[in-house]
């Protein structure tokens, strides 16, 4: 479709959802009509009657009211999330007025695995490629962010009151500053960071549906993989996938998606502090400067609209005549959406690649501590790993035994490495104690022996701390690091 | 008033009172699932006042008969639009009064359908209204009512998408108030006021207020109309009048205020109105220092509020001065379009007449067009005017005149780069030194020393060719785009210079050969890397070139043929290396055009030069084969 190889436009599909019960009983009739095989919509005006001003919007896909949320997954999502496991930048959004399901399509029930929606299979389908793969070493982290009355808030963050400040840098574009992200290894890591996500963006809030209804909520994804090259140097591709529930579109006219506003073709707005979007309309921008900033949503999105990015847009619809003008808005809207042309390209090496600092950090790491003759043990443990993953065909597992051990550190504080090395310390004793009643139990030993192992033990446990004391620092930080990971050894 | 027994005249006006808190102030509480709660019980309570007011009116017949032919004696002041009858009751009065009650009544309960989305019910409440308003004359107690149920319906007619409609009562609006305040000119009663018990009546000053704000907002409606009409001159000259209404009734946030201000400079400057812009600009400056003083850095760290408030003063100072950027980057290159001759150099005859021409217009004509554009505000009148006397508003003729206006908008580039400073603000830092080296660029054409112009060049240069450098391309590819056209483009200028200099001292040393050629090599590195960019992640370059490379690719290639050519070499062998190269540049040009002749038109000079050059090149080159031949 595109002139352009390295060019795409953006996905748009739309989805309707039944007529409520609610509806129905009311008396109101459905007037949206779609064919699946076209991919078209058309829309009936319930002030005119039958086949009089239909008005019809072609789509890239359309899903009616029957649609799975696996067949909007597997058509629409899924190459997408493959592009960005390729490193390439992804963005979804769910775009529509509230309560034609938006959350449905971009959340689903997490419990129901058939109804389950784009987040929750984006999750699974990330982690179950990553078990997949050969010779690459994998990095997720995920961000979560809302954007409301254009501040922008952490969810992730205990301060989540605090506003943050979106930033440029010349060496990585847009960001937002002191933005927490965490490391997650598998799909349940994931899920839990977007629960504490969820949480916070629903306390504090009297009327959680209004405030839901009018901020926009941004999960994001950080895919990085790190591959031999035929070069024999190691490149690291970052993917970076962008999750995004807007506002329901009943406020877009207000917080605007693009610069390109919802042009409301005619409409007074009546509060004299909307006289600048008067005056900024007059001017032609060309050579000359508009003071007006673009939406913080804008700009931290720009690459997905128009940049370097893979976009899918899910307009969602009600189909009841009650809803004709909305309904009506909302395809215009992605309509339009279908224009906006995106120049993905795979980010191959970029300077911020946190897997690259995590490898780098690693070798200084491995160094310090092989000097400190700490390695010994760490390797052995290691290829413990590798065996398991070698015995058993799912490699996750292989890795999960050890991964495992610092799920417990790093569940509720990722960051504070100090607790870990707490925690890990805590679990060697743990371990120790039990071994050491476990010998004590073993009546097939003979006292002496028993004996001369409980002191090793007690003397196992005495360089535990010791140890620990003399590396301090390193070896939690190494620790983290290299379970954050995700290393899948391949058969040898 | 008078069957109105005092009692029931109060507990009309505690109703009123109670309908308004209930609209403005409870409504706010209203839950998501009942949210027009309040606005409904506001209704009823309207509606009570509506047929208590009835009643009593019905009682009251018999006296409004006998008023009838006083008031037909009455002159009347102002004569109601054409829609209404045009002769009726004096709108002061009794029957008049009673009018103004009803509609009054009608207005607030028209408004509220409307903000309860029954805009049918509203549109008839609201021209109910206007039909009790109509059979009177327009007064001192009716006006406000007037202009406001005008407003409202003109609101509602836009937000049907019918203009014209809305347009027409606002207008009417309009000049209803132009007219009360020619005639009449006396505060008029606020709507309010037909409920108020006497004690609590609004002071003189407060209505002048209400009724001057209802005005300003019938402005502002039009000058909205007038922009989706697409009749931009006159909703400037709205925003306009709204700003100076703003700001006389002072009714306006100050760094808001002068936000707008800024931003309908800009508009003037399209407009190559540069007295009007530069008025903005010096009352957005002005307006943005009354919001208060930057807090220090250090009062920032302590409080989030100082914070935040230095943040915003920063901003949106340093936003004003890319505005003052863009006036006298406009104003420079404006003057340079009317100076320059047919091949960009300054046409002196030009000037010389233009110089004439200036001092007999200028003075009579700009004083007219002064007076309709003054922001008045007694207080801050002075310190405008004193700040639009540091930079002209004329075309600069000379070198000294764009000196002056390259100053005054080199002095806002280093204040705008304060706050945008490269690390955390990357696109608005560099546009603002895009800016500069713009500046530099217009300024260098009033330069008549080819030495100094250079020197101007190589300034641009050194601000453009570290961001280069630092730039990733990955996010900014855009910007780096520009920045590799412009250094490209900046160094071909200079190689030009140099070439001109070395002409007039009819000898190339080899210090100048030396120089020249490494302008040329520059130019034709940053051409390059601005072709590179183009290349897909893999490298190859692609057989199509999109729409918005087009242009510039090709003309980045015909640049790079030239370039390549004016290489100058003693050696035979690197000339002829170097005509060859260029061959192959202008055979791309003109390979490219065959195979995709929509590209003809966008560069249908260098074609028609490369494709000359494709047929004479092979001649010179061979030509030096046969010297370079003979020679061994």
């Amino acid at each position: 479709m595109s002139k352009n190889k390295n060019c795409e436009t953006v996905k748009v599909v739309v989805r309707c959802r039944p007529l409520s019960r609610k509806e129905e009983a009311t008396g109101y009739e459905s007037i949206v009509n779609m064919d699946v095989k076209l991919g078209q919509v058309t829309l009936r005006n319930p002030k005119t009657p039958h086949g009089e001003l239909l008005k019809t919007f072609t789509f890239d896909s359309v899903y009616d009211a029957g649609s799975k949320q696996s067949d909007l997954y597997d058509e629409t999502v899924r190459p997408l999330i493959d592009s960005v496991l390729l490193g390439f930048n992804g963005t979804i959004f769910a775009y529509g007025q509230t309560g034609t399901g938006k959350t449905y399509t971009m959340q689903g029930q997490w419990m129901d695995p058939e109804k389950r929606g784009v987040i929750p299979n984006s999750f699974e389908h990330i982690f179950t490629h990553i078990s997949r793969s050969q010779n690459q070493q994998y990095l997720v982290r995920a961000s979560y962010l809302e954007i409301y009355q254009e501040e922008i808030r952490d969810l992730l963050c205990k301060d989540h009151a605090r506003k943050l400040e979106l930033k440029e840098n010349p060496d990585s574009g847009v960001y937002i500053k002191d933005l927490s992200s965490f490391v997650t290894k598998n799909v349940k890591e994931i899920e839990h960071v977007m629960n504490v996500g969820n949480q916070t963006r629903s306390v504090g809030f009297t009327n959680m549906n209004e405030h839901s209804s009018r901020s926009h909520a941004i999960f994001v994804i950080t895919v990085e993989c790190s591959e031999m090259g035929p070069d024999r140097q190691n490149h690291i591709r970052v993917g970076k996938l962008n999750l995004v529930d807007l506002a329901g579109s009943e406020r877009q006219s207000k917080t605007g998606v693009r610069g390109e506003r919802l042009k409301e073709a005619a409409k007074i707005n009546l509060s004299l502090s909307a006289l600048g979007n008067v005056i900024s309309a007059l001017v032609d921008g060309k050579s000359t400067h508009v003071p007006y900033r673009d939406s913080k949503l804008t700009r931290l999105l720009q690459d997905s609209l128009g940049g370097n990015a893979k976009t899918v847009m899910v307009a969602t619809l009600g189909p009841s005549s009650c809803s004709y003008e909305e309904t009506l808005t909302t395809l215009r809207y992605a309509n339009r959406a279908k224009n906006i042309r995106n120049k993905p390209r795979v980010n191959e090496d970029p300077k911020d690649a946190l897997l690259r600092e995590f490898q780098e950090e690693i070798a200084r790491l491995r160094a310090q501590l092989d000097k400190r003759g700490m390695l010994t043990r760490k390797r052995r443990s290691g290829r413990r790993a590798r065996k398991g993953a070698g015995e058993e065909e799912g490699l996750i597992e292989g890795e999960g035994e050890e991964e495992e051990e610092e799920d417990e550190g790093e569940e509720d504080e990722e960051d504070s490495v100090e607790k870990d090395v707490e925690d890990y310390v805590k679990e060697q004793q743990e371990k120790l104690e039990l071994e050491k009643a476990a010998i004590r139990d073993d009546r097939s030993l003979v006292a002496e022996d028993k004996q001369r192992m409980l002191e090793e033990k007690e003397r196992m446990m005495m360089d535990l701390r010791k140890e620990q004391e003399a590396t301090d620092m390193l070896t939690a930080k190494f620790k983290v690091r290299v379970t954050a990971l995700l290393i899948y050894y391949t058969h040898q | 008033m008078a069957s109105l027994s005092s009692s029931e005249w109060r507990s009309i006006c505690e109703k009123f009172r109670r309908a308004q808190n209930l609209s403005e102030i409870e409504s706010r509480k209203d839950p998501e699932n009942d949210p027009f709660r309040s606005k409904y019980n506001a209704r009823e309570l309207l509606k009570e006042i509506y047929s208590d007011l009835k009643n009593f009116d019905a009682g009251e017949n018999d006296n409004d008969d006998n008023d009838q032919p006083q008031e037909e004696q009455c002159s009347d002041p102002v004569e109601p639009e054409g829609e209404g009858s045009g002769t009726g009751h004096a709108g002061d009065s009794p029957a008049g009064l009673r009018a103004a009650r009803l509609g009054v009544i009608e207005y607030y309960l028209g408004v509220n359908h409307v903000e309860t989305e029954e805009l049918s019910a509203g549109e008839e409440h609201l021209m109910n209204c206007i039909k009790l308003l109509d059979k009177c004359t327009v007064s001192q107690e009716n006006v406000s009512v007037f202009i406001q149920a005008r407003n409202q319906l003109g609101i509602l007619w836009a937000g049907r998408d019918e203009i014209d409609k809305a347009q027409g009562f606002l207008e009417t609006a309009e000049s209803m108030y132009v007219r009360y305040m020619k005639e009449v000119g006396q505060p008029p009663m606020d709507l309010t006021d037909f409920f108020m018990v006497e004690e609590e009546a609004l002071s003189p000053q407060e209505r002048t207020k209400q009724f001057e704000m209802a005005y300003t907002h019938t402005l502002y409606y039009l000058a909205q109309v007038y922009k989706n009409l697409e009749q931009y001159e006159r909703a400037g000259r709205y925003c306009h009048s709204t700003l100076q209404r703003q700001l006389q009734f002072n009714q306006f946030v100050p760094l808001e205020w002068a936000i707008n201000a800024a931003t309908l400079s800009q508009y003037y400057i399209t407009k190559s109105c540069y007295m009007e812009g530069r008025h903005c600009l010096a009352a957005a400056s002005v307006i943005a220092g009354l919001a208060g003083e930057v807090p220090s850095e250090a009062a920032a760290q302590e409080n989030e509020a100082e914070s935040e408030k230095r943040e915003q003063l920063g901003q949106k100072r340093a936003e004003i001065s890319r505005c003052w950027i863009k006036y006298c980057l406009n104003l420079l290159q404006d003057a340079k379009k009317l100076l320059e001759d047919n091949i960009g150099e300054l046409d002196t005859d030009r000037q010389a007449e233009l110089k004439r021409s200036r001092q007999q217009e200028e003075d009579e004509k700009e004083r007219g067009r002064k007076s309709a554009v003054l922001f008045s505000s007694s207080d801050t009148f002075d310190s405008i005017c004193s700040l639009e006397e540091k930079v002209s508003c004329a075309f600069p003729l000379d070198f000294d005149e764009a000196r002056a206006v390259f100053l005054t908008g080199q002095a806002h580039v280093n204040q705008s780069k304060e706050y945008f400073q490269m690390d955390g603000h990357v696109t608005d830092h560099i546009e603002i030194l895009q800016d500069h080296s713009a500046l530099f660029k217009a300024l260098s054409f009033f330069e008549e020393d080819l030495e100094r112009r250079c020197k101007m060049h190589k300034r641009r240069v050194d601000m453009l060719e570290p961001l280069c450098r630092d730039l990733n391309a990955q996010y900014y590819l855009l910007i780096c785009r520009q920045l590799q056209f412009e250094l490209a483009e900046t160094y071909y200028e200079m190689m030009d210079l140099k070439l001109a200099i070395a002409d007039k001292q009819d000898e190339l040393d080899a210090h100048s050969i030396k120089k020249f050629n490494h302008l040329c090599a520059a130019s034709m590195k940053y051409y390059q890397m601005f072709l590179d960019s183009i290349r897909s992640p893999e490298g190859k370059f692609p057989e199509k070139l999109e729409d918005e490379v087009l242009r510039p690719a090709l003309v980045a290639k015909f640049r790079i043929a030239r370039l390549h050519s004016r290489l100058i070499s003693a050696s035979p062998t690197v000339q002829l290396e170097n005509l060859s190269n260029s061959l192959s540049c202008y055979d791309f040009l003109v390979q490219y055009c065959q195979e995709h002749p929509e590209a003809r038109q966008a560069v249908e000079t260098e074609l028609e030069l490369s494709e000359e050059m494709v047929s004479l090149l092979p001649l010179k080159i061979n030509r030096l084969k046969a010297k370079l031949v003979s020679a061994n």
